[in-house]
């Protein structure tokens, strides 16, 4: 009885899947056609879920020509810059509130706790003014500074620390060792999960990143993925075609896709934490 | 064992937290807090982008006067049941707090009064015989907005518990479909609306190709004033179903297994116990997902901005578009400043709900 509702329930939930599924499967297969096949149809075969005809040629004309490969380094290191600064600020806040003591401890903490609550939208202008001001606009750093300072990562931090064993740090103290190397070489290495938890949710925040790019970046030398596809779609199906279009998003995807699936549990775990948490 | 001698230059516990914390509190201060007083600053003026950027004295203290030109308009009146129904719930919701004052928990209650408060104060304003708004964009704008958050959330939210009651199951095949239902939670905003776009498409859509073989006259779903809102809510729903799903499933991991079992030694189908068990105890989750969601949802952008540019005849104009418009376009700093500000309260009220349920939660 129990295993034959267990069937049922699979090959119920299979079709809901199947249909979440369809969309990306589609830019996956349209990205492989030919783009004069797609001029006339998107559903040659199985309604376009299909890649036949079948070509390469949309990712080799993304390769040798257009601006997708300088984006998509753009966005390597953005996302990789970002993601360090955040891991330097966040794990050594975190770990000076979760284990020091000194004056005022509670007023910086809470503090740290009011800017979780000032959303990006909030301080884009007047960023916008700064960065044009210093003239900072059209470079790398200008798309990852700001970002940088997020306090959710402190805080995630914070609460991990509070989880380690005191004991530890004492032992330590008793060697004669200092505040600078307890960090440096007991907590860090302590907080590999952690830290690895917070690199992967900073990278894929980094990454999908939209509206800061959209303003502070107008040369497209200087586009991410995320923002050079959006150029793209303004002029969309008249320039390019649309199997290299597709062949664009899924290269934007790949990387994110690929870091998500082989540290599922990481982000999962890091999401419900950050939902819990606020 | 040795005793090191502690060297002169180690730091106290106090000057090594400053060191640790002097990073975070420097990118902190510059482009978050500094930028956040700045913004409210920017609010109080007349400030055209261009004018200043070439004579930083070209900007003019105005006080509230954006604020006012926001909100405000000529021959503005308010009256208690200009609009019965969501009054009528107001002040319904009002006599159900003052009822059950005792017994339900502080979190619903506070979100409850600002409900009503908003549905009783908001909805009694409205335009006397010769008056108009002075912004007439903003108000349909933040509707819009709303909107565009009471149609996404619930969605998500029935969609993803339901979801996650059918996937709570620690197999190999639950965690393929699983992954299948999150995969699009990590797409790019660009990448959805990419996909989503020629998905509606009446020329080359998916869907226009079904309707077509169903010989039905496919539909234009982003330049059509009914279905652009629709259209972008089903992208959105597609989209951040993951995250929902993901915190469902751990809250339901905390309840207790043999509930379940011993309902269904007394016979209890599968929907039964999902209303009789699931639903009442995954009520902290169920809150803190749609307070989530909402704050989530009120910062949309993107999707209004790529698929329809806020058309057709500004049906999904939302807030942050309205913000980078008002901006970028207009140049008017001062009023988009305000905007912000404006929305800055509006998420900060629910960011404040979040931080409460997500304590009351540990």
């Amino acid at each position: 009885m129990r295993r034959s509702n267990q069937f049922w329930l699979i090959i119920l939930l299979s079709v809901p899947a199947f249909i979440w599924s369809i969309p990306t499967l589609w830019m996956l297969s349209l990205s492989f056609q030919p783009n004069d096949v797609l001029a006339r149809t998107t559903s040659s075969t199985g309604l376009g879920l299909i890649p036949f005809p079948f070509t390469f040629e949309n990712y080799w004309a993304l390769i040798s020509y257009g601006k997708t490969p300088q984006w998509f380094l753009n966005s390597l290191l953005v996302a990789g810059g970002m993601t360090l600064g955040v891991l330097v600020v966040s794990t050594t806040a975190g770990f000076a509130l979760a284990r020091l003591k000194f004056p005022y401890k509670r007023i910086v903490i809470f503090v740290c706790l009011l800017g979780l609550m000032i959303p990006e939208q909030a301080v884009f202008l007047p960023l916008y003014i700064m960065f044009a001001d210093f003239g900072w606009h059209n470079s790398l750093p200008s798309l990852i500074l700001p970002r940088i300072a997020v306090p959710i990562g402190v805080f995630l931090m914070m609460q991990f620390f509070r989880g380690t064993p005191k004991e530890i740090i004492e032992a330590a103290k008793m060697e004669g060792a200092g505040w600078l190397q307890v960090f440096w070489h007991i907590m860090l290495p302590l907080s590999r999960p952690a830290i690895t938890t917070l690199a992967i949710l900073t990278f894929l925040y980094a990454w999908n990143d939209y509206l800061w790019p959209l303003v502070s970046a107008q040369r497209p030398e200087v586009f991410t993925v995320t923002l050079g596809l959006a150029s793209l779609q303004s002029n969309f199906a008249q320039s390019e075609g649309l199997g290299r279009i597709m062949a664009s998003g899924v290269t934007a995807s790949l990387p994110i896709v690929i870091l998500f699936l082989i540290f599922q549990r990481h982000v999962v775990q890091a999401l419900s934490l950050g939902g819990s948490k606020g | 064992m040795k005793e090191r001698r502690s060297s002169p230059f180690m730091l106290s516990e106090t000057q090594a937290a400053l060191v640790l914390l002097l990073p975070f509190f420097a990118v902190y201060f510059c482009f978050l807090v500094y930028p956040f007083v700045q913004g409210l600053w920017i609010s109080l003026h007349d400030w055209n982008l261009l004018k200043v950027a070439f004579n930083p004295s070209a900007k003019e203290f105005v006080g509230l006067e954006n604020y006012r030109r926001l909100f405000w308009g000529r021959d503005v009146e308010w009256h208690p049941l200009h609009r019965p129904v969501p009054q009528g719930l107001g002040f319904l919701m009002l006599a159900l707090v003052g009822w059950g004052w005792l017994r339900w928990r502080r979190e619903v209650l506070f979100v409850a009064v600002v409900m009503a408060g908003i549905l009783i104060v908001g909805w009694g304003f409205h335009l006397g015989e010769d008056g108009r708004w002075f912004d007439r964009r903003f108000w349909p704008t933040v509707a819009r907005t709303v909107t565009f958050v009471a149609l996404t959330v619930p969605s998500i939210v029935i969609i993803s518990l339901l979801l996650a009651a059918a996937l709570n199951q620690r197999t190999r095949t639950m965690a393929v479909l699983r992954t299948l239902f999150f995969v699009s939670q990590v797409l790019s905003v660009t990448v959805v609306t990419l996909i989503w776009q020629i998905m509606f498409s009446p020329r080359q859509g998916l869907i226009a190709n079904v309707f077509e073989g169903l010989s039905l006259e496919p539909l234009t779903w982003l330049t059509n004033e009914h279905l652009a809102m629709p259209a972008l809510v089903i992208t959105t729903v597609w989209w951040s179903i993951g995250i929902a799903v993901m915190l469902f499933l751990a809250g339901l991991q905390d309840i207790n297994p043999e509930i379940y079992e011993a309902s269904e030694m007394d016979g209890a189908t599968a929907v039964q116990s999902f209303f009789l068990i699931t639903i009442p105890n995954i009520g902290t989750t169920l809150l803190l997902v749609s307070v989530l969601q909402i704050v989530l949802h009120f910062q949309v952008f993107g999707q209004s901005h790529l698929m329809t540019g806020g058309g057709p005849n500004d049906e999904t104009q939302v807030l942050v578009r309205y913000i980078y418009q008002t901006a970028f376009r207009d140049s008017e700093m001062g009023r988009a400043s305000a905007m912000a500000m404006t929305l800055f309260v509006i998420i900060g009220l629910f960011s404040v709900l979040q931080f409460l349920l997500g304590r009351g939660r540990q």
